[in-house]
């Protein structure tokens, strides 16, 4: 017993301790995941505050027709699955992917003691899940209907062993997913798969929101009625399928009769069976889903398709150099989520936040129906910015890492250095610029020719952009990383690169803003591309001495 | 072919030289083995031959180009394969090799015999396909070792190439030394295997704490010490400290 109690504090502590967080400020871990979060997590707020609000008139809905206790189940609902779906992400990550397994499976601690440690982990990071889900619902109830103390009692011990159940499952299910299905080795799969769902989780939530404000606009004073109708009978069909729910839900509308306290104790009890029935399997089970360390499939003596005159290809240094790049870049998890991703995902969080921001985002919106050229400087802007954020140019040395003496042996020159580099980078901003004019598209309408002048001259102004970041990078590159996420997360060049390539992205858009009454337009895009011809004409010449010298000063 | 003019090395701001004062010459055609103890300096050597550790002092010529003055130029003629085969490991197998002979330029027909003819000599060829993160070590090492040999180089460097290596790979790859010797190529690598030395080397290098402390031929190196057996001994003898 000791050992698991040690166990949870350990890992409580790494989780969300003081040590692991003044070690990830220190080490601007995670920075992009930060940034991404963040604006996830602010575009959703208005629509956080705006559905607390709909849920009073929701409560009041219910009640119109008589049928409060309703609206708590489904709060538990809604919380209930929301913790299981994240539950199952989290579970795979914790119990499977974690870097500690390693080090926990030759201690000699049993497959419970570990997995029971974690559960108790998750649990608490479930509550960020659940909280802000079930107290929206279980305080409107408690105040509207002016409960008494022992409302608030068994719904303090309702909400706190709400994620108990569905973790449970979650875990289970996982569990013999891993010990029956053949997806060792595919680690860098299951997490690409796990953002994307998260991704589409977060997209689904936003258009949800706006179809159901939508429908408050057409439907007009009879809205909330409708919806506590309908919701009604959604919640009598899934309810009985989710007993869970149902016992939550009963304990708390009869909290003053003896049903409520029966529910009261097959809710908690039933959660607690789980868990044991749960950490009995994990006996089992666990060990043997595990994967090992090495995640990778090998084909040992297996025939291959193998022309090797197929793939044998000769390209230009620069071209196989880029190539190499953007292998590097796909192939590792960390990078495809930063880099590729991130030039995906914020253009359409952007753009999301214009389109369903409400009031505050009506000044921006006034701004774009106002002038097309604005839409399309800010476009440009924006993809001259991703240029910067996509961390490719400025992390291109130092994810070399261990590997960087492959660099300086072979007899390529620095002119290839950079155009490879640089190409890399352009390729992946092709890709952003796709999705910055795709978000256009929703808030604005531009033309053909627009489209144009985005893309080409946004590509341009990626070009000085990625050799910014290369040159920092190359004037103090990080190379003795164990694991990529340093390279890239906390990697101090990737801040520097951003502070600088927003101070220069801002600075042209401030003089373009300065003289955009005064000059025709043509002139503005022609001014542009000079000041960014000449950077990068500027930046290649330092660029091409520096890694001369670099590549020789090196250690 | 290659030359070492007086180069001293120091790591830091530590005063202690890693490597003091080597002078070396290798002429074409001959297999030179750099021998000597743990941290005498052999790697520091061999980096500042190939590009990667710039000297404090002294120059390094191969072929009568100055490495640290016209980089390209020397790495053309130069093959280096570390003691720790660190590649990217996200590639596949094929496509590094691939990359590193389009670095060389190296054209296609040759670059498929070449690459066909060792990948099957040292029994990777069906794990060319595979990334290079499911290798293990030696695999890693031969692939390292094939990629070298795609460019033909006039230099072949190894740093303690042996480690690691299955019995018949190791023969493979002392059979490739000789035969790129005879064809007037020079081989020059470390090593902590006396008898391969013994056998394999024309001439010898014995460094200990950054100097040369013998130099020549087995013939030389024996007439020079007392105890004349073996390499072993004479090894032992002259590093031994006072
Ligand atoms: N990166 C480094 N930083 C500081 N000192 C170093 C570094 N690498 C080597 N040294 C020092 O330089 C000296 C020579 O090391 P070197 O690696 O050249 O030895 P070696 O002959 O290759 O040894 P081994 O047989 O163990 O490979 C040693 O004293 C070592 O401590
Ligand atoms: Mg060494």
């Amino acid at each position: 017993m000791n050992k698991t109690i040690s166990l949870i504090k350990t890992e409580l502590n790494i989780t969300f301790g003081l040590t692991a967080l003044k070690h990830s400020f220190k080490q601007k871990k995670n920075r992009w995941t930060v940034v991404l979060i963040s604006i996830a997590l602010l575009s959703l707020i208005p629509s956080y505050f705006m559905l607390v609000k709909g849920l009073g008139g929701l409560y009041d809905g219910f009640r119109q027709i008589g049928q409060q206790s309703y609206f708590l189940m489904l709060g538990f609902l809604v919380s209930q699955m929301a913790v299981l779906v994240f539950g199952l992400l989290y579970v795979m990550s914790k119990f499977y992917f974690s870097n500690d397994i390693v080090h926990l499976v030759p201690l000699p601690i049993k497959p419970s003691q570990i997995v029971g440690s974690k559960f108790a982990s998750l649990m608490v990071s479930e509550y960020i899940t659940s909280l802000p889900l079930i107290l929206p619902f279980v305080i409107i109830y408690g105040t509207k209907g002016y409960m008494g103390f022992s409302y608030w009692l068994y719904s303090f011990i309702a909400v706190l062993t709400l994620p108990l159940v569905p973790l449970v499952i979650a875990s289970i299910l996982i569990m013999a997913f891993m010990k029956y299905t053949n997806i060792r080795g595919k680690k860098d799969l299951i997490r690409t798969i796990s953002a994307i769902m998260f991704i589409i989780f977060v997209v689904y939530f936003q258009l949800m929101i706006n179809r159901i404000t939508a429908r408050g606009i057409a439907d007009g004073e009879n809205f909330l009625f409708n919806l506590a109708r309908d919701a009604n009978l959604l919640v009598n069909t899934f309810g009985r399928m989710w007993p869970p729910g149902m016992w939550g839900t009963f304990a708390l509308v009869n909290h003053t009769s003896i049903s409520g306290l029966i529910n009261l104790v097959l809710f908690i009890g039933v959660g607690v069976l789980g868990l044991m029935l749960m950490i009995y399997l994990s006996e089992r089970i666990f060990f043997d889903g595990l994967i090992g360390n090495t995640d990778q499939s090998s084909s040992k003596g297996k025939e291959h398709n193998k022309d090797s005159s197929k793939s044998i290809n000769v390209n230009k240094p620069y071209i196989a150099l880029a190539k190499k790049e953007l292998i590097m870049l796909f192939k590792t998890p960390i990078y495809l989520m930063n880099s590729i991703g991130g030039v995906i995902i914020v253009p359409i969080i952007m753009a999301m936040s214009l389109f369903t921001g409400g009031e505050d985002m009506a000044p921006l919106r006034a701004i774009i129906s106002q002038s097309k050229n604005y839409v399309v400087l800010g476009g440009i802007g924006f993809i001259a910015v991703m240029g910067i954020l996509n961390s490719i140019g400025v992390t291109t040395f130092s994810r070399e890492g261990n590997n960087f003496w492959i660099q300086r042996i072979i007899p390529i020159t620095p002119r290839d250095q950079i155009i490879g580099r640089v190409l890399a980078s352009l390729a992946v901003q092709l890709l952003a610029a796709v999705f910055i004019v795709g978000s256009i598209f929703f808030i604005a309408s531009i033309s053909v020719f627009d489209v144009l002048l985005i893309v080409l001259i946004g590509i341009f102004a990626s070009i000085p952009m990625t050799m910014m970041g290369m040159t920092i990078d190359i004037l103090r590159p990080m190379r003795n990383w164990t694991n990529p996420q340093q390279a890239m997360k906390q990697n101090l060049n990737v801040l520097i690169g951003l502070a600088v390539g927003a101070l220069y992205v801002g600075g042209i858009g401030y003089l373009v803003y300065k003289v955009i009454s005064r000059l025709s337009i043509g002139i503005i895009y022609g001014g542009l591309i000079g000041v960014l011809l000449l950077t990068s004409i500027v930046l290649y010449m330092i660029l091409d001495k520096l890694i001369f010298t670099q590549f020789q000063e090196l250690e | 072919m290659l030359k070492l003019e007086g180069i001293s090395k120091s790591y830091g701001k530590s005063k202690v030289k890693a490597v003091n004062d080597v002078n070396l010459e290798v002429k074409s055609g001959e297999i030179f083995g750099f021998l000597g103890p743990n941290g005498a300096g052999k790697t520091t050597t061999i980096k500042m031959i190939v590009g990667l550790l710039k000297p404090d002092e002294g120059k390094v010529f191969v072929d009568g180009v100055n490495v640290w003055e016209e980089p390209l130029k020397s790495k053309e003629k130069i093959s280096y394969v570390p003691d720790n085969p660190e590649i990217y490991d996200r590639l596949k197998g094929i496509e590094y090799l691939n990359f590193i002979a389009d670095m060389y330029g190296i054209e296609k027909d040759k670059r498929k015999e070449k690459i066909e003819y060792y990948s099957k000599l040292f029994n990777i060829e069906n794990a060319l396909w595979d990334i290079i993160s499911s290798y293990s070590h030696g695999m890693k090492q031969k692939l390292v070792l094939t990629s070298a040999l795609l460019n033909d180089p006039q230099l072949f460097i190894l740093d303690e190439p042996m480690v690691g290596l299955d019995p018949k790979s190791s023969f493979n790859l002392k059979e490739i030394m000789r035969h790129m010797c005879d064809q007037g190529k020079t081989v020059f690598f470390s090593t902590h295997v006396m008898e391969v030395a013994e056998k394999l080397c024309d001439r010898i290098a014995i460094i200990n704490n950054g100097r040369i402390i013998a130099l020549g031929t087995m013939e030389e190196l024996r007439s020079s010490a007392k105890e004349k057996e073996s390499l072993e001994n004479i090894f032992l003898e002259l590093t031994e400290d006072e």
